[in-house]
């Protein structure tokens, strides 16, 4: 390995050093390549091909695609996306935004909050719903208990549709306040104090510091942390499997989950890989937008 | 109000605030890790006891007899795996990014951060499809190589940021004295990307031992099953019986919390990925 890397060391010319960079690069490129970019076009191909399991039969043109944006269960998925995402996207910014504010000034309590929060976020996603899930449902006697006094000891939350959702979101936020919270106390880090010292000096008041201040400086972050939520609430599948399994009937299958089952209960690879490439073109719009937010491009310093 | 009072009631809101926050942060946790510790019996009480009064391992014991530490050396294994390569193949790629303005650097940069936005959920079936086809389903290698094609942006992103940091004075300083840009790299300036190198390791380490999407898709079979997709599928096996589930809960996250307490600084600049440039 090392030979490689020093084949050429002689000189310090430009395309030595070009050649050595490419060399480092070449390796991540070459995984990158394999696992991501490949999947897609085999995915692609796979689309416009009738699949039964994976014996890959004749061209097909869109009919795959024709199928599944038709089906009545497909659009009640995208449907139920757009609630859930929503849903979960207000309210995590507005909880993750919140704690941000409170937790902002550094002394040891913030710090011992913070980790606190973090706490759902970092653990598995799985362990969480099924925890979630043990505190919702009747075995635990949470419900009942807290339910009983209201004279509805029996409701259970699971098996009605506005509850279910409500279940969703509630694990939503749950786990990625915490991470909304990260994301825009960096962006809060990055104020200068100076200028809040400055508009104290001028007399303003604390809601027109956060109105004039915070809130247009903190604009970009803001909108990365907008972007990354929704993306990962359009696409989370683990909420949606473990908590609810999508039910009740197909009241909280989000589309993540339709391609799932599509794909490894139905076995239909076709029109599995036609969705995703569907859902797959949503997220490239959040891409772009976010590409842009990162500016990767820029030139080197 | 004097100032003082103020003050005081402030403090006293601020309490009660954090105190709220604590409980619902951690409720669910606590209230598993009680509940795994009762006997079977008394899991389903109505109404719950709060903290058991009979403590007992058993439903561990139980999870010990259902192959609990196949599947935990399963999934460190992968984990391990998967941060080696993970930052073997990142800290390069990162520093050749922060140093050097090769041609097609931009295009590099685009696919990094590209990557790093995907969601894995969408790539889902496709990527099923491709290692089916490389006949890599059921192989602790492939999900070893998912995940290190999910986590390398991150990886990179991170480097890239930290090398960004070290002054290039120090390789042009130790090329001078004959070292060559390979060697510059490895001994001078890899040592001191420490902080970067924990950080993303950790970020790589969590995901690869939380992942269960990605596993339950690519494996069946039990001699490869990780923690999270076996934790799944005694969810099947133990249906109602609460005790062995939550105790595996238990399992599962005790070693990523005890990991996020020692390193918790390291954990943040890991979810940020030094994407919050204002």
């Amino acid at each position: 390995m090392r030979a490689w890397f020093q084949r050429r060391r002689k000189g310090a010319s430009r395309a030595d050093a070009d050649a050595f960079a490419l060399r480092l690069v070449a390796p991540a490129l070459l995984i990158e390549f394999l696992f991501v970019f490949v999947p897609l076009a085999v995915g692609l191909y796979y689309s416009f091909h009738s699949v039964r399991f994976f014996q890959v039969g004749r061209f097909v043109g869109f009919d795959n695609y024709l199928s599944v944006l038709t089906s009545p269960a497909v659009l009640n998925s995208f449907a139920v996306t757009a609630v859930f995402a929503f849903g979960s996207l207000i309210l995590t910014f507005v909880v993750g935004f919140a704690l941000a504010l409170h937790l902002e000034r550094d002394g040891r309590v913030a710090v011992f909050m913070r980790a606190v929060v973090l706490v759902p976020y970092v653990i598995s996603m799985l362990v969480g719903s099924l925890l979630l899930k043990w505190v919702l449902s009747q075995d635990s006697g949470v419900p009942q208990t807290v339910l009983g006094p209201l004279g509805i000891a029996d409701f259970s939350v699971f098996a009605d549709s506005s509850s279910a959702m409500a279940a969703l979101i509630y694990n939503a936020v749950w786990r990625d306040a915490a991470f909304a919270m990260i994301m825009l106390l960096a962006g809060l880090k990055s104020i200068p104090l100076e200028l809040y010292a400055a508009a104290r000096v001028d007399g303003a008041s604390p809601w027109y510091r956060f109105r004039r201040l915070t809130l247009p400086l903190l604009k970009t972050p803001m909108l990365i942390t907008l972007v990354r939520l929704l993306m990962h609430f359009v696409n989370s599948l683990t909420f949606q499997l473990i908590l609810t399994g999508g039910g009740p009937v197909n009241k909280t299958e989000t589309v993540a989950l339709r391609t799932f089952r599509l794909g490894f209960e139905d076995y239909a690879l076709g029109r599995a890989n036609a969705l995703s490439f569907v859902v797959f073109l949503i997220n490239v719009c959040m891409i772009v937008l976010l590409v842009k937010l990162f500016k990767p491009t820029e030139k080197l310093r | 109000m004097s100032y003082v009072r103020v003050i005081r009631l402030r403090k006293i809101g601020d309490f009660l605030l954090n105190a709220i926050i604590v409980l619902f942060a951690l409720a669910p946790l606590l209230w598993g890790l009680s509940s795994s510790l009762k006997p079977a019996n008394r899991i389903l009480q109505v109404p719950p006891e709060l903290i058991p009064s009979e403590v007992t391992f058993a439903h561990y014991e139980t999870l010990i007899e259902n192959q609990l530490f196949h599947y935990m050396a399963n999934s460190a294994i992968v984990s391990a795996a998967t941060v080696a390569l993970c930052l073997a193949v990142g800290a390069f790629a990162g520093y050749a990014l922060s140093r050097f303005a090769f041609p097609g650097r931009n295009l590099v940069m685009l696919a990094v951060v590209t990557v790093m936005s995907i969601p894995i959920a969408s790539l889902l079936v496709p990527t099923y499809t491709l290692i089916a086809n490389l006949g890599l389903l059921d192989t602790r290698t492939g999900l070893v190589l998912l995940y290190t094609a999910y986590e390398l942006p991150i990886v990179i992103w991170i480097m890239f940021g930290y090398f960004n940091t070290i002054p290039r004075q120090l390789e042009n300083a130790a090329m001078i004295d004959g070292y060559s840009r390979f060697d510059a790299l490895r001994r001078v300036i890899l040592p001191l990307a420490g902080p970067g190198l924990i950080a993303s390791g950790l970020f790589v380490l969590t995901a690869a031992w939380n992942d269960f999407v990605v596993a339950v898709v690519m494996t069946s079979a039990e001699a490869v099953r990780p923690l999270p997709v076996a934790v799944y599928f005694y969810l099947g096996f133990f249906g109602r019986e609460w005790g062995p589930l939550l105790a595996a809960s238990m399992v599962s996250i005790a070693p990523i919390i005890l990991i996020f307490v020692i390193f918790q600084k390291y954990f943040v600049s890991g979810v940020t990925g030094g994407s919050v440039k204002g």
